[in-house]
């Protein structure tokens, strides 16, 4: 007994050190944050009434999660049939593949959000090409406004939603789906009565990896939205930095990080989120 | 005090994005690099000019986050090639004449950062390069020194341009810019670009609305002298008029940008970079300096700076000289703030400084008299035009 507690005790010293990082370096921010929202401009809740009484504040609000759901589903549902693809091909393709998926995952997110300027824009690639075809007579608009916005960020957001998805798919063993088959399924019922199931986890951790990240998107909303699709994050910096409204900048930032934690309340009640992290 | 934790995962990828040209005067270091890399001119000039406009900023890493010592001025620009030139500019005369050292920070005076600064009772600089929007929003913050106008000289500027809280150090301007051949006429004033009819394409118009309320008021038929006070219903009303039209830009270089690709046909920009467009396209894009906003590049000083109130002013006061504020224009292409420079400028560059008497007459000077002003719910008139501003362009 005494030999478990020992090694207990150890291993909390190995975590004490990042533990301590983390207290003081975020949660010791995150609170003063707190603080100055309901301490500016004056103490009490006043910053956050406008949650329920600025229009502008809903607008933004539902620009930000409408935006985030639709690009969410896009990215996952995408990003299955990468994963999908990858946990099927033979080693040296499905090695090809991840590099190429790392590859734009490295680059930085403003270099792809011109790139996709460049291929959207009205004289872009894409027109040209739909124009020279002649599926169009005139240029679509597909940058500058939501269209465009949502296309960047999916196309940004998929490898995050292809790794969870097929590291998941990796573990489900194809033993699985011959014996459905061999039990006389078709090979649909055998994917969706028993791989699409398996796949859970991977779905519901990219689902909520995508949605919490898109949550703080505003570069590519700037440049893809041509200025016009304001999400959340970037009112908290026009607060933050140009209005220097800094109980108003904070009450937002409270507000995003507990719609953040609401959603995993949410799915924590469906799932188990220590199962979809990989805790267990 | 951290006032830019990277908190949310995304901003590791994002980060870059509003760093460098969003404020005028990061724009024009912007700028005297791709200057000096295309060889239009030499590295002293552009380490000069850097220095002159208080960007001094890869040399300035060096005196990065520098701390005061005693008998030591710290000016804070915004880095690159404005560090040397301010030193050369500024710094050096100021040493010269008061046996004070000048140490030239390229950090970045963010207002955010100022008033982090103020508050943690933590002042490392001195004097900061700001905007007049900066200005206004960190007087009303409260954490700026009044400008002493017993040391620092009122008639040496624009009476439009000498605040209570900041004094002018080069002025630019936000004028009219368009294609000549994406245009079937040329547009003359803001009514024309307002004028979707006769001059269909896209406009592009800045983010922050400085500058350009003047041109709503303006395309509203107000006369220049009467653009003041701006009615900011009727301001946002005309540009959700076109709004469906307008590309916002945040950046200098995205301005530019949107010029170069043809994704607009006029914008409202800054004159320095409708510069770079007319000789870059052909002269395919001009502009004019008709009905053009001129706004003033802010002095400001941080309360509790290390070096003294007194020290601050007179540092500000030393860099009035009219010759050199010219050698900064130069270099970086911001004007002089002191109208006695105006017959020193070089004839050739006339055309291109805000500052001249007859390019004057034909804009209408920025009032932060008017955006300090209560727009009557506790905001001052600043504050709610950034905010019905910002409203107005999301869609």
């Amino acid at each position: 007994m005494t030999r478990v507690l020992d090694q207990q005790s150890r291993y909390w010293l190995l975590v004490m050190p990042a533990l301590l990082l983390m207290t003081v370096f975020y949660v010791y921010p995150l609170i003063q944050v707190l603080w100055i929202s309901v301490t500016e401009p004056e103490p009490g809740l006043g910053n956050y009434a406008e949650l329920f009484t600025s229009g502008f504040l809903h607008k933004i609000w539902w620009t930000t999660t409408r935006i985030c759901t639709l690009t969410t589903i896009l990215t996952v549902v995408l990003g299955y049939i990468v994963a999908f693809a990858m946990a099927h091909v033979r080693e040296r393709q499905m090695t090809a593949m991840m590099f190429c998926i790392l590859l734009t995952f490295w680059l930085s997110v403003l270099i792809r959000a011109f790139a996709w300027v460049m291929l959207l824009r009205t004289n872009g690639m894409i027109n040209d090409l739909l124009m020279a075809i002649g599926l169009t007579d005139e240029p679509l608009r597909l940058s500058r406004n939501e269209f465009g916005v949502v296309v960047g960020m999916v196309h940004f957001m998929l490898p995050l939603a292809i790794l969870p998805i097929y590291a998941n798919l990796r573990g489900i063993s194809p033993s699985y789906v011959s014996a459905a088959r061999g039990l006389g399924a078709s090979a649909r019922q055998a994917f969706l009565g028993v791989y699409l199931p398996l796949s859970k986890p991977g779905i519901i951790s990219a689902t909520m990896l995508v949605f919490v990240f898109s949550l703080g998107f505003f570069i590519t909303p700037a440049i893809l939205g041509g200025g016009k699709v304001v999400m959340i994050s970037e009112y908290i910096r026009v607060a933050f930095e140009e209005t220097l409204l800094w109980g108003k900048a904070t009450m937002l930032a409270t507000s995003l990080l507990f719609a953040v934690l609401l959603v995993l309340a949410v799915v924590g009640r469906f799932v188990d989120l220590r199962k979809v992290f990989g805790a267990t | 005090m951290s006032t830019k934790k990277p908190s949310i995962k995304g901003t590791l990828y994002e980060k870059d994005l509003y760093a460098d040209e969003e404020l005028f005067q990061m724009d024009c270091a912007a700028i005297a690099r791709e200057r000096l890399e295309r060889g239009e001119i030499d590295r002293r000039t552009f380490l000069k000019a850097l220095g002159l406009i208080g960007m001094l900023p890869a040399v300035a890493t060096l005196g990065r986050d520098a701390h005061a010592a005693a008998g030591e001025v710290v000016v804070v620009n915004w880095g690159g090639p404005a560090v040397d030139a301010y030193m050369k500019a500024f710094g050096e005369p100021f040493e010269k004449a008061t046996g004070m050292k000048v140490v030239i920070d390229g950090t970045g005076p963010l207002g955010s950062k100022i008033r982090a600064m103020v508050e943690a009772k933590n002042v490392t600089w001195d004097v900061c390069d700001t905007g007049a929007g900066t200005t206004l929003v960190l007087a009303k913050a409260g954490v700026i020194e009044p400008i002493d106008y017993t040391i620092v000289d009122r008639t040496k500027v624009l009476p439009e341009f000498a605040f209570e809280h900041g004094v002018v150090n080069y002025m630019f301007s936000f004028i009219l810019a368009y294609n000549k051949k994406t245009n079937a006429k040329i547009p003359q004033n803001w009514r024309d670009f307002w004028n979707l009819a006769e001059f269909p394409g896209k406009r592009t118009m800045r983010k922050q609305p400085n500058g350009m309320m003047e041109s709503c008021m303006l395309a509203a038929g107000r006369s220049l002298d009467k653009v003041y006070p701006i009615d900011i219903p009727l301001a946002i009303s005309k540009f959700k008029e076109i709004k469906d039209e307008v590309i916002i830009w945040g950046s200098g270089s995205q301005s530019q940008q949107l010029f170069r690709e043809q994704e607009v046909v006029m914008g409202n920009i800054w004159h320095t970079r409708a510069n770079l467009l007319r000789r870059d396209m052909g002269g395919d894009v001009d502009w004019t300096w008709n009905e053009g906003c001129v706004a003033p590049g802010m002095w400001n000083v941080p309360i509790g700076n290390p070096a003294g109130k007194d020290n601050a002013m007179k540092f500000i006061a030393s860099a009035q000289d009219p010759d050199q504020q010219i050698e900064l224009f130069k270099a970086m292409g911001n004007g002089p703030a002191n109208p006695a420079a105006a017959p020193k400028v070089p004839e050739d560059m006339r055309a291109f400084d805000p500052g001249q008497p007859e390019n004057l007459a034909m804009q209408v000077p920025f009032n932060g008299k008017w955006y300090e002003e209560d727009y009557g719910n506790g905001k001052t008139n600043d504050q709610v035009s950034r905010e019905l501003w910002l409203e107005a362009q999301a869609s």
